[in-house]
């Protein structure tokens, strides 16, 4: 493993700014899948058809690779006509995915919390809304926090994926780097670090967001 | 876009590639399997050194991509001189790789099992081998079953990012075709579709043994 | 402890009687969890064919006591023997030094104990007879048909003969644990520990477990009953043991514990207890 500071010293920005890539792409992704996850589960309760298109759209996006997704955005929209980047194909590649994921995470933190709460808060007099608020939804953030927690860091790992369509996030950066240098293992090795780090910082704030919450109850 | 032709032509050359992709999922499973009930086993009952390194282990795999550590082993075989044929290579790293989450999955069947189980076996003379072997470890199976199941579905998935490094399965065997009929859309909703029906199959069976198991504990 | 008969009379008779090695001796136990001392210096004799029924207040250490019986929890200091051999751990004659025994041979001392739970007794992915069957040929060895013939036998003794086929699930908790008295008595202990096996059932199938644990006892077999069924524990028990903050309290025969105990303890405990039932 020669230890070539140079090389490192040249490296490490290198990889810092895939590494932005990625948590951009990263956080984007959470972050529109909380709603549009959101909606999902929603869409899912109800029963006429858009139940049905809802769950269907689940099944589809669990059962079928990303990698699958992504080559079909990038490749399939551009030859419509509409051709999309790399980063915004990656974004609604990993979206449509997620938020698949997302809305079974909701639906199954909506489903344990026990129909006994559900009872003894209109037992109590509560309107409808005012059960949700107070009693339904704390406890269903709560349960919601840990697989949401996961699953975000599952996004970041995915993030590498979108080096297939040729996006300069840390994966791809790392491909780069190994076909042009010998330093094959420091390469790695960065990369493996950086990713360590973005996903333990992702564990700990849900961590930390957890905690938190079950304060604030 | 409503052309199919250039898929159904090109469906039975698709259709092998599936085959692969089926063949390379089970030689990862298999071993993924077993040494994922061995790593739980010694999580739960090994000594603090072993816990330690398995927990040091499941923290990489937690927090590396699966690609990543692919595209590391298909750099490295070469140097290393070991020569094994890549196919073997990508399956040995796909079931380290899973092997890791199957771990926690047989681990948590076995936590979950009441204290009362162990205490009732005890109290009949059995010593601890026999009582994993004909009280917990069945039970523990069948509780693990169907998150288990889930993780063969993101296995076969997973098979999909060998095609980056260069390995022939479905995903790889659709790139080709795509780029000989500039068809991508009908072509990768093809290999979708394929895929969905690999997939699709398994998760309806894990929602069997999922029904199975609340019937029965 | 062997007694000697010197001569016929009654009184040396009785005498005899009592110095019988007794079935269960405990021998000044001592247990803390963390920093809480939850056995201190209990010591405790059983003879065979007693009936003992330990009550108390919980946290009292009653189901500590019974745990550690068959080390199914560690304990820091005492020694247990069951019918005069050790369980758990070895005094070194010489040496007075404590030693633990082997795994091996904890696992075969347990086979002369039977125990019984409050819950989650029975084996749910076997069937009644399997459960029932299950020690007896994989830890005695014992060959199938007879371990199956001597299963009904049991199953015929609880009255569940026509359950030997079903699985636990499709079965009462009254049921469940009368299966779970069968299985204990399947390996032939000496002498049978219940810890609450009637505290997590509805009430109107308590009874059907007493009346179980009646017969048993009945037949003579040793047994030490931790309950809050105080009628029964008048019905059954031989004596009746208090216990409190991990010490014996008070001990003696039912109706007199539970009618003119001696210590305020046992009085306040019965009194809490009289005001919710009628004993």
């Amino acid at each position: 493993m020669p230890f070539d500071p140079h090389f490192i010293a040249r490296l490490i920005p290198a990889l810092l700014e895939g590494a932005a890539v990625t948590v951009e792409l990263a956080a984007l992704t959470m972050a529109i899948c909380l709603v549009w996850g959101l909606l999902v589960a929603l869409a899912q309760e109800l029963r006429g058809p858009l139940g049905w298109i809802a769950g269907g759209y689940i099944q589809l996006v669990r059962n079928t690779p990303l990698l699958i997704q992504l080559y079909l955005v990038y490749f399939g929209f551009s030859m419509a006509g509409f051709g999309l980047s790399g980063f915004a194909s990656g974004l609604l590649a990993l979206c449509a995915q997620n938020g698949g994921y997302v809305a079974e995470i909701y639906r199954g933190g909506l489903q344990s919390v026990s129909v006994r709460q559900f009872e003894a808060g209109r037992a109590l007099g509560m309107r409808r809304w005012t059960l949700y608020t107070t009693v339904i939804l704390p406890q269903v953030v709560a349960r919601v926090i840990p697989p949401l927690t996961n699953q975000s860091i599952s996004i970041i790992k995915d993030t590498s994926q979108v080096a297939a369509i040729a996006v300069m996030e840390i994966m791809k950066i790392t491909e780069v780097w190994v076909e042009t240098s010998a330093n094959t293992y420091d390469v790695f090795l960065g990369a493996a670090l950086i990713y360590l780090a973005l996903t333990s910082i992702a564990g700990l704030v849900g961590k930390l967001t957890e905690r938190r919450l079950a304060f604030a109850q | 876009m409503k052309e199919f032709g250039p898929l159904i032509h090109s469906l039975w050359y698709l259709l092998r590639g599936a085959g692969m992709t089926v063949l390379m999922a089970t030689s990862a499973a298999l071993p993924a399997t077993i040494l994922g009930v061995l790593l739980s086993l010694l999580h739960v009952f090994g000594g603090r050194l072993l816990r330690s390194a398995i927990l040091g282990y499941l923290f990489l795999i937690r927090g590396i991509p699966l690609l990543v550590l692919l595209t590391f082993v298909y750099y490295l075989m070469p140097l290393t001189g070991i020569d094994l044929p890549p196919f073997w290579g990508v399956v040995v790293v796909i079931s380290l790789y899973y092997a890791a989450f199957i771990s926690e999955v047989f681990r948590a069947g076995i936590l979950s099992l009441p204290q009362a189980q162990w205490d009732a076996a005890r109290s009949l003379g059995m010593t601890r081998g026999l009582l994993l072997q004909i009280v917990i470890l069945p039970q523990a199976l069948r509780l693990a079953a169907p998150p288990y199941v889930s993780l063969c579905v993101s296995l076969v998935k997973a098979t999909s990012l060998v095609s980056i490094v260069g390995l022939w399965e479905l995903t790889m065997a659709s790139r080709e075709v795509v780029e000989r009929t500039l068809a991508p859309f009908q072509i990768f909703i093809g290999a979708a579709v394929i895929y969905f029906c690999i997939c699709y199959t398994l998760a309806l069976y894990g929602r069997h043994l999922e029904r199975r198991v609340l019937l029965g504990h | 402890m062997e007694g000697t008969l010197n001569d016929a009379s009654s009184s040396a008779i009785e005498l005899a009687a009592t110095q019988q090695r007794p079935m269960l001796e405990i021998a000044g136990l001592r247990k803390r969890f963390g920093t809480v001392e939850v056995l201190r210096d209990v010591s405790l004799a059983v003879s065979p064919g007693e009936v003992v029924v330990v009550i108390g207040p919980s946290g009292s250490g009653k189901t500590t006591l019974l745990r550690c019986t068959n080390l199914l929890e560690e304990y820091e200091r005492g020694t247990i023997m069951i019918d005069g051999e050790p369980i758990g751990y070895r005094i070194d004659g010489r040496s007075g030094r404590r030693s633990r025994m082997s795994e091996r041979e904890i696992a075969r001392a347990r086979e002369r104990i039977g125990m019984v739970f409050q819950s989650f007794n029975l084996f749910p992915h076997m069937n009644v007879l399997q459960n029932i069957v299950a020690a007896p040929i994989r830890v005695k060895r014992i060959e199938r048909r007879q371990a199956e013939a001597r299963a009904r036998e049991l199953l015929a003794m609880v009255g569940l003969s026509d359950k030997a086929a079903e699985h636990p699930i499709r079965l009462s908790g009254g049921q469940q644990q009368r299966v779970a008295i069968a299985r204990a008595l399947a390996m032939d202990p000496k002498i049978m520990l219940f810890d609450e096996i009637t505290s997590a059932l509805d009430p109107e199938l308590v009874g059907e477990v007493l009346a179980a644990m009646q017969q048993l006892a009945s037949d003579g077999m040793t047994m030490v009953v931790v309950t809050h069924e105080m009628s029964f524990a008048r019905d059954i028990a031989d004596r009746i043991v208090f216990m409190d903050g991990g010490v014996i309290v008070e001990e003696g025969k039912p109706d007199q514990l539970l009618f003119a105990p001696q210590t305020e303890r046992v009085r306040a405990f019965l009194r809490r207890y009289n005001d919710r039932y009628r004993i």
